[in-house]
């Protein structure tokens, strides 16, 4: 439903991730210690059962929707503004209305998109009909409380000048915390087991999903600036940390759709959306014949996308390098096991799963330094290239972990006002080397990667070669 | 000739052209005397043809001058067979590329007897010979040379490519497959071209090195193009649920065998909303879908000759579809019924004499399926084009359409062959208007 990275959409989207970069909304500020906030078991609960009393509750002019600052407010105040003039999650549902939403619709055998709940438990706001308030309308798409949560337990506190963490245990979902962002963003943008874009929703036409925690944030666009006040409430919260548990939490994911009986396995076939698209989405061109060494598998195989476990990897071996030993070998036996049966596909899941699983809470923690963030580019920047296993997923992924790296390293202030600059170039070659949805222009991408090591200073690596 | 323009288009956009044909004796058909002993000038190498002869005795200087076939060895040298070597891990002893020693190549790739059945003048480099199609010559060598009847010779083990069914049986060994010879998707998977095969289109664009005159149809009979494309079709469909029945296309893990599916149900480009639904599949969107070009075919012919096995392999196609849904022992259950349908087809459309009447309705109902959107998958596209141009070729030679008809009509095929030239560029509805071009054309 977002801007997904091959198309112009997207590449629009990275015009901004480079006008995030390149004008410092993510000033450098004063370290202070991370306190995830996580939210206790009975705030949750609260939270599912809160009811979404709507966007216009949020939206006026001396709360969200502010045109300038509201006197003496803690955040800018022009979060409605932002969400309504220029994130796409506003036109989710008005999409829905679209000639293409209706062909699915058709192809799907639905009278109707926009009633259909399939589309809408990602394309709106699609809580219970008892737990929509008065000014709720469904036709406002993935508003406030579909991220934030139902308001109706909050909103008083909210308002009356309570903490974050007051508001929290009264049910607002903490969407600072990486994990738990993580975990809201990818229910749609990857699926889970109540909602799930499967290769027959993409056979009916729904375009591909592609998604990277920290770059989706920043490229909604982002509706919080992380200045002295937000880091004083919810603790500094870094890109890298935002990208590590992105990552660890889309491959967790990823292996519990795989695990899923629902839509893993159908008749003899699997569900094809849990396999890399341009594994077999490709033109039959003899010079192409990708073959994936990396992965242990032999030409004409169907390939998981394996590109979340790539840079969960890259981030282990230099945070965890026992871990991430234990992950590649588990990763290669799955790849292996996707040749032989089902019981050992299994095994080696819960076993990747496992390993993501325990990765999570120490990358979501760490202190990254600028030793980390140089080294973490230096390897996604050698995956991409194309003697490694250079494919559709893993460039996507490696140019939205650079973005990601880049950020964290212009909010730490490792990085100068021109060498800024000449990161949000290369990041604008590497997004206009995808040629759509499916093609990588493999030589642009080349030059983008090379563009990005002598921005940030990488040492010169293999790129390329 | 025309033909052979037309196809080429497929031939160069694919490179499927230098498919060999089949090569190591299904049977223990004798020795191999190899190309040399074919190719004298008194004999199928001559210049101009000798007073007597009854055939035009070019017959080896087109095969080696303008047949695919006579490369077939040659291309295991270049850079994409290396290519695919190296992939499929097929090394020599100092670790290169190794194409032309792997008997997975060189038994569609050259005549790939065994040594002990390889004469003094056979050469492996000759690649697909005149004995990888005619058979091992040791025993009707001399009898042919003196001047047997046809029926002579075969007798004394000739093999009768005239026969639509023993020559679908023969290039279908490499051009669909069989138990040993299948291109798996691993090998495409490391760079071989994906086959496309019909038998009377590939009959005429080798290209053919005999001619349809008085003289052979006196000797081997007359042929009817309508009837080689039948028969090849009910051959291909067999041999195609042989493969899915063949145990070693079983799944393995996630794996199937993904040669037996339709190329374009993956292969395709994510941007271009394809999908469409398809009553003789009933697939909903986002499914691999077995290839099922061939089987469309035959049951239209089915539907004018034998309209009871065409409803009944309508009905078990569907559930063939459904099947690979729900588990393969459903797939293989449905594969064998279609198989003994296929099978069953086979003698009555051997049998069958395929009238000018016939070549008019099979003409229509082909188009038809274009027309209607019955099935425009890229696969069917390319089969009936392939049809046409045989139906096409059978008016003419039953007399159901003139020379200015046929020339209209083979104007118009060569535009719906450019349509069909390349799956990536190919858009169903510029398919489609070339198609009503061909309607327009048809004679009444």
């Amino acid at each position: 439903m977002l801007g997904l990275i091959a198309t112009p959409a997207f590449r629009y989207a990275a015009g901004v991730v480079g006008l995030v970069l390149a004008l410092g909304l993510r000033p450098a500020v004063a370290q202070a210690p991370l306190s995830p906030g996580e939210p206790r078991a009975a705030a949750r609960s609260e939270m599912q059962a809160g009811v979404h009393i709507g966007v216009a509750t949020c939206s006026g002019g001396n709360c969200h929707g502010a045109t300038e600052r509201p006197h003496g407010s803690a955040v800018t105040g022009n979060e409605y503004i932002i969400w309504s003039t220029r994130d796409k999650h506003r036109n989710a549902y008005r999409v829905l209305l679209e000639e293409r939403s209706i062909r699915m619709a058709r192809a799907l055998g639905l009278p109707d998109a926009a009633n259909a709940k399939l589309c809408l438990d990602c394309h709106a706001d699609n809580a219970p009909p008892d737990r929509r308030g008065r000014q709720f309308q469904l036709s406002d798409g993935v508003g406030c409380e579909a991220c934030h949560g139902g308001a109706s337990g909050w909103l008083g506190t909210h308002i009356s000048g309570a903490t974050h963490q007051q508001n929290i245990n009264a049910g607002l979902y903490p969407t600072e915390n990486p994990r738990m962002r993580a975990e809201k963003c990818l229910s749609c943008h990857f699926g889970d087991a109540t909602k799930f874009v499967d290769h027959r929703l993409m056979g009916a036409g729904h375009p591909r999903l592609g998604f990277e925690l920290d770059t989706f944030t920043a490229i909604q666009p982002a509706h919080f600036a992380v200045d002295q006040s937000y880091v004083q409430r919810k603790g500094r919260i870094t890109d890298m940390q935002v990208w590590a548990a992105g990552q660890a939490i889309a491959l967790i994911k990823r292996m519990d759709a795989l695990l899923d009986p629902k839509h893993s396995r159908r008749g003899p076939f699997p569900e094809f959306v849990l396999f890399d698209c341009q594994s077999c989405h490709h033109a039959y061109d003899p010079l192409h014949a990708p073959h994936p060494t990396a992965t242990g598998l032999g030409p004409g195989t169907v390939k998981l996308n394996d590109a979340n476990a790539v840079m969960l990897r890259v981030i282990a071996a230099r945070v965890a390098p026992a871990a991430a030993k234990a992950l590649n070998m588990h990763m290669l036996a799955l790849h292996r096991a996707t040749t032989e049966d089902w019981a050992a596909i299994q095994r080696e899941a819960a076993a990747v799963r496992q390993a993501a699983e325990a990765l999570e809470p120490a990358l979501s923690r760490h202190n990254f330094t600028r030793e980390d963030m140089l080294a973490m580019a230096e390897a996604v920047i050698s995956i991409g290239s194309p003697s490694a296993d250079s494919q559709f997923s893993h460039a996507e992924q490696v140019t939205m972990s650079l973005q990601a790296i880049a950020a964290a390293m212009k909010s730490a202030g490792y990085l100068s006002e021109a060498q800024a600059q000449a990161a949000t170039t290369a990041l604008n070659s590497l997004n206009a080397s995808f040629a759509n949805e499916g093609t990588l222009r493999p030589d642009a991408f080349v030059k983008g990667l090379r563009e990005m090591q002598l921005a940030l200073g990488v040492q010169a690596g293999r790129v390329g070669q | 000739m025309r033909r052979l323009l037309i196809l080429l288009l497929f031939a160069a956009s694919f490179g499927f052209g230098f498919g060999g044909a089949r090569a190591a004796g299904v049977a223990d058909d004798g020795v191999h005397l190899g190309v040399a002993s074919c190719a004298g000038n008194n004999c199928h190498g001559a210049v101009e043809p000798l007073k007597a002869s009854r055939v035009q005795q070019n017959e080896y200087l087109i095969w080696a001058q303008k047949d695919k076939h006579s490369r077939a060895y040659a291309v295991l040298k270049d850079e994409r067979s290396q290519r695919i070597a190296r992939n499929l891990g097929l090394l020599n002893s100092k670790g290169e590329p190794d194409a032309e020693n792997a008997a997975i190549c060189l038994d569609c790739h050259a005549d790939n007897v065994a040594p002990d059945r390889r004469g003094r003048q056979f050469q492996l480099s000759d690649g697909v010979g005149c004995e990888a199609c005619h058979g091992g010559s040791v025993g009707w060598l001399g009898i042919h040379i003196s001047g047997g009847t046809h029926q002579q010779n075969v007798q004394a083990g000739l093999y009768q490519t005239d026969k639509p069914l023993e020559r679908a049986e023969r290039c279908m060994t490499c051009h669909v497959g069989d138990d040993k010879r299948l291109v798996t998707h691993q090998i495409m998977g490391a760079g071989h071209p994906p086959l496309g095969f019909e038998l009377d289109t590939y009959t005429a664009i080798q290209p053919a090195h005999y001619t349809v005159d008085a003289d052979y149809v006196q000797r081997k009979g007359r042929p009817n193009d309508v009837q080689t494309w039948a028969v090849g079709q009910s051959m291909d469909l067999r041999k195609r649920m042989d493969a899915i029945l063949d145990p070693k296309n079983v799944p393995k893990g996630l794996d199937p065998e993904l040669a037996l599916f339709d190329c374009q149900a993956c292969h395709h480009a994510m941007d271009q909303l394809q999908w469409r639904p398809r009553a003789s599949t009933g697939l909903g969107p986002g499914k691999l879908r077995l290839y099922d070009a061939t089987a469309v075919m035959l049951r239209t012919i089915a539907t004018r000759v034998a309209p009871e096995v065409a409803t009944e392999l309508s009905t078990h196609m569907l559930a063939l579809h459904k099947g690979v849904g729900e588990g393969w022992p459903a797939v293989q259950r449905e594969a064998a019924a279609v198989k003994q349908l296929a099978e069953a087809l086979i003698p009555k459309l051997a049998a069958h004499e395929f009238t000018k009447e016939d070549a008019k309705a099979l003409a229509e109902a082909v188009l038809g399926l274009g027309v209607n959107g019955e099935d425009l998958d890229y696969s069917g596209a390319q089969q009936q084009t392939m049809a046409l141009q045989s139906i096409v070729a059978a008016m003419q030679q039953l007399g159901f359409a003139d020379e200015t008809q046929i020339k209209a009509l083979n104007e118009a095929l060569t535009k719906v062959g450019e349509t069909v030239a390349n799956d990536q560029t190919y858009r169903p509805d510029v398919y489609v208007q070339a198609l009503r071009q061909v309607q327009a054309k048809l004679p009444p």
